[in-house]
């Protein structure tokens, strides 16, 4: 599983961001290779680590006992050499303007490898700039769990962009190899629920978004739920539209209420997502599509259809073939792409 | 990995950070909120200081930052301040909280100055600056866009040298000070350059006496007087330049000339005089040959500087003039001291800034930039440009940085040399025989006697003063200095007059010789009895 040789990565490719470097975080824990990474967000405002990535660099550092070099605010040079993921008890704090959710992103193939492990995230819940709990927590874990992996989220308190404060926690249990999965078409939708959340803010936001769901998705009444948030520190407000298939997996678009931004904006952005979706008869929506290569290139097999990949996605794709030795295939057909996985099992 | 931790002081802000009525604290900037949550900026720990009277809102702002900085230790310091707008009661907390403080070599310091009331600001900033907070300043600022809520941050280092655009307009000014101090000529000789760069950083940052010794004519009047246009330029003096010469000033009328007189003071004291150091009252006195003065002006000066008063000749009342004090010496001070013709205490006084000049053959590399500076002088003064050839100039400059040339009056001498090839230059061209002919006029002066050129200056200084003198060509001085000579040998100016012009007499069959003397004076604006008296 672990080998001497150390990857080499240009930080300012493709998508160029924090995204390379937690995918590289993630997937040097589980095969416990070695990598450097240079011109970190070279091309950034504010190039080199910022808080947020340093927070995961030293969570990822934390569950393998890794050793590191350059983990500095600024940094735009680091190495990365880590040991085997040991299971346990552990607690990540982040900061507001970082997300919780990135957090648990970079580290959490480390935690499917080392299983048995129970951890706790502070920080932002539900951030404009990544993707929200709701989502993670409904869309993305249950196809991992029909994956094979024993893992289970519970959000404890919201964390809404820019007060934070926010809390879930990860509970991982045995260590199962992951199994890939034929995600190609979608079933029939037997389930749909628009939710608008809203903290400390005037509860008819929620009913206005709601509206809007109504009026151009076709939603029925049951179909419309308006939630006060009581346990968030700040103010906030999302807005999440529900698909749920006949197997049971679902799909999940957001929009986030932001300052100067009125209701009714906030769910036509959750909307359009939502269409570009349903119409393209795919299964797997373009933020899905992102956070299955890790586990599906941990598998080495399956296979899913999805909207034109993403920048994010690409990138990612990239990182994951430096690590893994994977066949990952992306074949485009019009507005869709399917990507395919073939590749040796790293683990079990 | 070594990083330092960073610490970040700062005061609570009334208004600033306080959470807005309804409850809604995070749609808008906080600043001490808000230096926590920026993403490129980590504060480890935030010395949170706050007034005793509004802990809850300090409670409330640490527990906010808690939230969006978990990585971030708050430490909220009580301080109380009766007046946060009472300068001296905030610096003095202040002062008190640094000098108690436990500061480490092994963190990184911020101090925040965005909050607080401006006298807080103000005095975190002196703080700041005089080292008790060893931290550099850190500035905050509302966002441009309204929905982010951290804002921009900048750093302010105080070490000002660190910032190039602002080390280069330094650098630019130092070197005008520099050029004004050397009179924009460009010395080469690196000694004399960093004597130049010590008299300006003593100029800029003393109101100490300045003593400047050195060989006579090695330029210390001219230097006093870019002192003294330095420091106005830089508005660090407003009064006015006042010069006199210690050799001139004998007898009763010497104290009077420096510290006046009262109206009847003493026979022939019809109107009252003001005396020179009141003169030079907000400005800068230049005594040269100090070490001339009498001991009782000596002890009368010493009061006068160090209280700032004195009482003048015939007065019942003290005086005020608070002046700045150069003096210029050609005499070992410490030798007077010794043999009891200066006092001890006085020259303990005025050397703390003893600047020796060096002469001209000390830095005799400088000469050919001197050259241009008197030939461009003597260009001012006469109108008219005067220029060597190349071969006129390559035989001067050889001769001049040789063994044989002494300049023994240093560059009194150089002056004096200049103007005499300026003024006999045909056609306003120095040529190669004009330099031979001054060569041998160079050389049988320093033979002769170097002293005599020295006994012509002071002879004609002690009579017309610096000003007088300065605007009389060298070539002109010798002959004066013999007239005068002559004159004070004599009961009256027609026996003078026979004596100066005895070869025309010879000639001409009759002539007024002591008309031709007094027009002749009258050049100078002198007449007989005050060459006498």
């Amino acid at each position: 599983m672990t080998t001497n040789e150390r990857i080499h990565i240009d930080g300012s490719f493709g998508e160029g961001g924090g995204q390379i470097l937690r995918s590289a975080l993630g997937l040097a824990a589980v095969t416990g290779k070695s990598f450097e990474i240079e011109k970190i967000r070279a091309r950034r405002k504010k190039p080199g680590l910022l808080r947020q990535h340093l927070t995961a660099v030293q969570a990822a550092k934390a569950m393998t006992n890794a050793t590191v070099h350059g983990d500095e605010l600024g940094s735009k040079y680091l190495v990365f050499e880590p040991g085997p993921p040991t299971p346990g008890d552990y607690h990540f704090a982040v900061g507001s303007a970082g997300s919780a959710t990135l957090v648990f992103q970079a580290i959490l193939p480390a935690l499917l490898v080392a299983g048995r492990s129970r951890v706790v995230f502070e920080g932002g819940t539900h951030n404009p700039w990544a993707p929200p709990f709701s989502f993670i927590d409904r869309a993305f874990m249950p196809l991992l769990r029909r994956m094979g992996a024993e893992i289970d989220l519970r959000l404890e308190r919201h964390g809404f962009y820019p007060a934070g404060g926010g809390r879930f926690v990860c509970e991982v249990g045995a260590a199962n190899p992951l199994r890939g999965l034929q995600l190609l078409s979608r079933g029939k939708v037997v389930r749909r629920l628009a939710s608008a959340k809203v903290a400390h803010l005037d509860a008819s936001i929620a009913q206005r978004e709601l509206e809007v769901v109504k009026a151009r998705l076709g939603f029925e009444r049951h179909e419309l739920e308006a939630v006060a948030v009581k346990d968030s520190v700040g103010p906030g407000n999302i807005l999440t539209i529900e698909f749920e298939d006949q197997d049971g997996s679902v799909e999940v678009f957001t929009g986030f209420g932001e300052v100067r931004r009125s209701a009714e904006d906030v769910a036509k952005h959750a909307i359009r997502d939502a269409r570009n979706w349903l119409k393209a008869d795919v299964r797997v929506g373009e933020h899905l599509a992102d956070q299955l290569v890790a586990p599906f290139a941990m598998a080495g097999s399956g296979a899913y259809r999805s909207t034109a990949l993403s920048r994010h996605t690409l990138t990612n794709i990239t990182i994951t073939r430096l690590f893994l030795d994977v066949e990952i295939t992306p074949v485009s057909e019009g507005q869709t792409t399917t990507v395919s996985f073939d590749g040796a099992p790293p683990i079990g | 990995m070594a990083r330092r931790p960073t610490v970040a002081f700062g005061f609570v802000g009334l208004v600033l950070d306080r959470p807005s009525r309804d409850g809604r604290s995070w749609d808008r900037w906080r600043p001490s909120v808000s230096l926590c949550q920026h993403e490129d900026l980590l504060i480890d720990r935030f010395e949170l200081l706050y007034e005793a009277s509004i802990a809850p809102l300090a409670e409330q702002v640490a527990t906010d930052i808690g939230l969006v900085s978990p990585e971030t230790v708050v430490r909220p310091t009580a301080l109380v301040i009766q007046d946060p707008w009472d300068f001296e009661e905030v610096y003095g907390i202040l002062h008190g909280f640094a000098r108690g403080y436990a500061f480490s070599e092994d963190e990184d310091y911020l101090v925040h100055i965005t909050t607080g009331t401006h006298v807080q600001q103000i005095c975190f900033f002196l703080l700041t600056e005089s080292r008790h907070f060893p931290a550099r300043l850190i500035q905050t600022a509302p966002p441009r866009r309204k929905r982010d809520t951290e804002g921009t941050w900048q750093l302010i280092d105080l070490d000002l040298s660190r910032y190039d655009a602002i080390a280069m307009r330094f650098a630019e000014e130092r070197h005008e000070a520099h050029s004004l101090l050397k009179s924009g000529i460009e010395t080469r000789n690196e000694g004399f350059n960093r004597q130049i760069e010590e008299i300006e950083r003593v100029a800029i940052a003393s109101r100490d006496p300045i003593l400047l010794t050195g060989p006579t004519g090695a330029g210390k009047s001219l230097l006093a007087r870019r002192i003294y246009e330095l420091k106005q330029k830089r508005r660090l003096l407003q009064g006015s330049f006042v010069e006199v010469n210690c050799a001139t000033l004998r007898g009763d009328a010497a104290m009077s000339a420096l510290f006046g007189h009262e109206k009847g003071a003493f026979t022939g004291a019809v109107t009252a005089r003001k005396g020179l150091l009141r003169s030079a009252d907000g400005g800068l006195l230049f005594l040269d040959e100090i070490g001339e003065l009498g001991l009782d002006e000596q002890a009368m000066l010493l009061r006068a500087l160090e209280e700032k008063r004195f009482l003048p000749v015939g007065a019942d009342v003290e005086v005020m003039s608070d002046f700045e004090l150069i003096g210029g010496t050609n005499r070992d001070l410490q030798k007077a001291v010794r043999a009891g013709i200066f006092r001890e205490d006085l020259a303990a006084r005025i050397d703390t800034w003893t600047f020796v000049l060096p002469s001209l053959k000390e830095r005799i590399e400088d000469f050919e930039p001197n050259l241009d500076f008197e030939l461009e002088e003597f260009a001012r003064r006469n109108g008219r440009r005067v220029s060597f050839n190349q071969e006129a100039r390559a035989r001067y400059l050889a001769f001049a940085t040789s063994e044989r040339a002494l300049w023994t009056a240093n560059f009194r001498d150089l002056d004096a040399s200049v103007t005499r090839l300026a003024t006999l230059a045909d056609g306003g061209r120095i040529r190669k025989a004009d330099v031979e002919r001054e060569i041998v006029r160079l050389e049988a002066a320093w033979r002769a006697a170097p002293s005599q050129r020295d006994a012509d200056h002071e002879l004609l200084h002690a009579l017309l003063g610096t000003e007088a003198l300065d605007a009389i060509d060298a070539f002109d001085r010798p002959q004066l200095a013999h007239v005068l000579r002559v004159c004070r040998a004599s009961k009256s100016l027609s026996e003078a007059g026979r004596q100066l012009f005895q070869a025309s007499r010879k000639l001409k069959a009759s002539s007024n010789d002591a008309d031709r003397l007094r027009k002749y004076l009258q050049r100078f604006e002198l007449d007989f009895h005050d060459v006498k008296a």
